[in-house]
């Protein structure tokens, strides 16, 4: 257990330092002064220039300085935006979790109606009701996310006017950021009518949600349903029906735990799809979280963003993958206790 | 009336564009308290025969049968809750390859203890009742001879060696107390002296709870020490049958005759270091099974009345199926 606690940790501080290395070199690949690349600061004349070089270590050798940036990511100081002055770490804070509640909220819809509807699939594999299903996954799976978004925006939002535009939440109602999550927010804060805000809120999330959720439900319900199919050819699935079990109670001990486990490290994959996905329909729907923020980031040539925000969407990519495999690996008792981690 | 009747069984098997007869009208009886052997080579369809009775079958097969009955109820016209319900507590069923006909994500003890019919659990609280469950499997691990039961109960199936894994199967299989075991091969993989003590407690089963067995095997040698009739298939065609006294002395098809003869231990005759006789060629594969009888092609009998399959012949309580039988001079 220690051990694969260890191999893990490893695999993730390797490619936490290969992914900080990248960040780093993109102060010198992007264009313009490194130090301001690195920093986000202008410095106003010479002699600022020179402090802030040796401030940050500029004048020593590559490794050194990089030695020197881990330092300041690890202490917090990822330099200051180009455009508003503000530190990149106190913007990041709020837009991220924006994001992470974002992919959560569709994360939770893929997985309560992509199993359930995988696994019904599956048991009634080849039928009209199966075809009818997996047509269906195919075809949602098939929608390019952003044409997706607009249509609903188009369909739901400006012809038949049922839910908001854009934006996380009413103007009206006064929510400060404490935590970054909208609902815990509104929970938390203190002179808003809650059950008016949550209820705008949820309105507010509805569409975004369901446009990412359409691929990842979609892609969701083909894995489960091919694990299904491939758990009901094996040995021990004959072996208990010939035992006298029904049917119901092959699925509730044999199957489900049999089909699920393999196709829960192809959802860590997954994942990768549903942040980018996320981060798309941020930008239809203004949506105040990384990827937004990233795009902003873009438009602007908002160099130092670019370069922490990279890290910080990178990092979330790959914790979220490590624990889902590391999750897996302690539940799974046939998977061999020597294997590598993988990302 | 036997046990289990069946009759000219087919077992069609679609495999996209042709259908191959996997089973071409088997006829096996079992009757209560007799130990049947279902002896062939391998490929001639035992294992599909198992698979037929137990009723576990993939989609694209087909099984047809003029009868096939437990207990002179029809078992293909059965509910399916019905079949289940037999399954469940008369007929138990050892599959040949153990390991992966076990979950491999569930410990062997929970298996064991979900194969346990509800109403052999004693008790009235789930804890009590869950104490009797453990107490049952240990007591059937330690019949079946496993002595390290609280290692192995808490493994899973691709922790432990096949012959254990053999021993978890037939353990599953009695613990229902069935009336009828069907054992496919239950004895691979085990070394001589592990094999001798299942083929024991078959035995002692059999004597004391008058449990029958169909025991599926091409171990001659353990087939002729403890079962009374014997049941050959070759190439999906049931052969010969009858009481294992008579075929072992008489054979009456060329087949059963060259497969007692491969059996170097049923000869007390065979000089040192001779060639042990054996059938030319091999057993054909399903896509390209001659007509009529199948063994046409390799018998040494063969003429060609053979190329029309030969029809199931009886003389006393011995069937068989060939145009020019053996020994029909001494009967």
């Amino acid at each position: 257990m220690i051990q694969i606690l260890i191999r893990y940790a490893t695999l993730f501080i390797t490619t936490m330092l290969v992914l900080a290395a990248l960040s780093f070199s993109l102060a010198y690949l992007f264009p313009g002064d490194v130090l301001v690349n690195l920093t986000g600061i202008t410095p106003q004349n010479e002699t600022e220039r020179a402090a802030l070089l040796r401030q940050f270590q500029l004048d020593k050798p590559y490794l050194f300085q990089f030695i020197h940036y881990v330092q300041q990511l690890l202490q917090g100081n990822w330099g200051y935006s180009f455009v508003s002055g503000l530190p990149l770490r106190e913007e990041i804070g709020i837009a991220m979790p924006a994001t992470i509640e974002l992919s959560a909220y569709a994360l939770f819809v893929a997985i309560f109606v992509g199993v359930p509807l995988g696994c019904y699939a599956g048991m009634r594999s080849y039928t009209k009701r199966d075809y009818l299903i997996n047509s269906a996954s195919m075809v949602s799976y098939s929608f390019p996310v952003f044409w997706l978004a607009l249509v609903f925006i188009m369909v739901f939002s400006l012809n038949l006017g049922i839910v908001p535009l854009s934006g996380r939440v009413s103007l009206l109602f006064d929510v400060p950021p404490t935590t970054g999550f909208i609902l815990i927010d509104i929970i938390i804060a203190e002179n808003t009518d809650t059950s008016l805000a949550l209820n705008d809120a949820l309105y507010h999330l509805l569409l975004p949600t369901i446009s990412i959720a359409l691929v990842s439900t979609a892609s969701v319900v083909r894995l489960t349903r091919r694990s299904v199919i491939d758990v009901l050819k094996s040995p021990y699935i004959a072996a208990a029906e010939s035992r006298g079990l029904s049917r119901v109670q092959i699925f509730r001990r044999h199957i489900l735990r049999n089909a699920l486990l393999p196709i829960l490290p192809l959802m860590a994959i997954q994942i990768t799809t549903l942040i980018t996905n996320a981060m798309i329909v941020e930008t239809l729907f203004s949506w105040p979280g990384i990827g937004n923020w990233l795009i902003q980031a873009i438009y602007q040539r908002d160099y130092p963003a670019l370069r922490v925000g990279m890290l910080a969407v990178a990092t979330l990519v790959v914790s979220f993958t490590i624990l889902i495999d590391l999750f897996n690996r302690i539940i799974d008792p046939s998977r061999e206790k020597y294997e590598r981690g993988t990302v | 009336m036997p046990m289990l009747d069946i009759k000219n069984l087919t077992l069609e098997i679609d495999n996209g564009s042709t259908r191959v007869k996997a089973l071409d009208k088997v006829n096996l009886t079992v009757n209560s308290g007799e130990i049947r052997a279902l002896v062939g080579e391998s490929g001639s369809g035992k294992s599909l025969m198992v698979q037929a009775i137990s009723g576990a079958l993939p989609p694209q097969w087909k099984v047809t049968a003029d009868r096939m009955s437990w207990h002179g109820k029809n078992m293909l016209s059965m509910t399916a809750k019905e079949r289940r319900e037999l399954m469940r507590r008369d007929i138990g069923v050892v599959f040949q390859d153990s390991i992966t006909s076990m979950d491999p994500s569930m410990t062997l003890g929970q298996q064991l203890e979900e194969a346990i019919p509800d109403e052999l659990v004693n008790g009235k609280w789930f804890w009590q009742r869950s104490l009797d469950r453990r107490k049952t499997a240990i007591n059937t691990v330690h019949k079946v001879g496993i002595k390290n039961h609280k290692h192995y109960l808490n493994a899973y199936p691709h922790q432990v060696p096949t012959d254990i894994g053999q021993k978890f199967m037939i353990a599953m299989a009695l613990i229902s107390q069935p009336k009828l075991l069907i054992a496919d091969d239950p004895t691979r993989g085990m070394e001589t002296t592990t094999k001798t003590k299942v083929l024991k407690l078959f035995t002692r089963l059999n004597q004391t709870k008058s449990l029958s067995i169909l025991f599926v095997s091409h171990d001659l040698l353990a087939i002729a020490s403890m079962s009374h009739t014997m049941t050959v298939l070759y190439c999906g065609q049931t052969v010969e049958s009858g009481k294992m006294k008579h075929i072992r002395k008489r054979p009456l098809h060329p087949y059963t005759k060259a497969l007692i003869d491969s059996a170097p231990s049923f000869r007390a005759d065979l000089p040192p270091k001779s060639v042990l006789p054996s059938l030319d060629g091999t057993i054909p594969s399903l896509q390209h099974v001659p007509i009529g009888c199948r063994l046409g092609p390799r018998c040494p009998r063969a003429q060609r009345a053979c190329v029309s399959t030969p029809g199931v012949r009886r003389i006393h309580d011995h069937t068989y199926s060939c145009h020019f039988p053996l020994h029909m001079e001494k009967l």
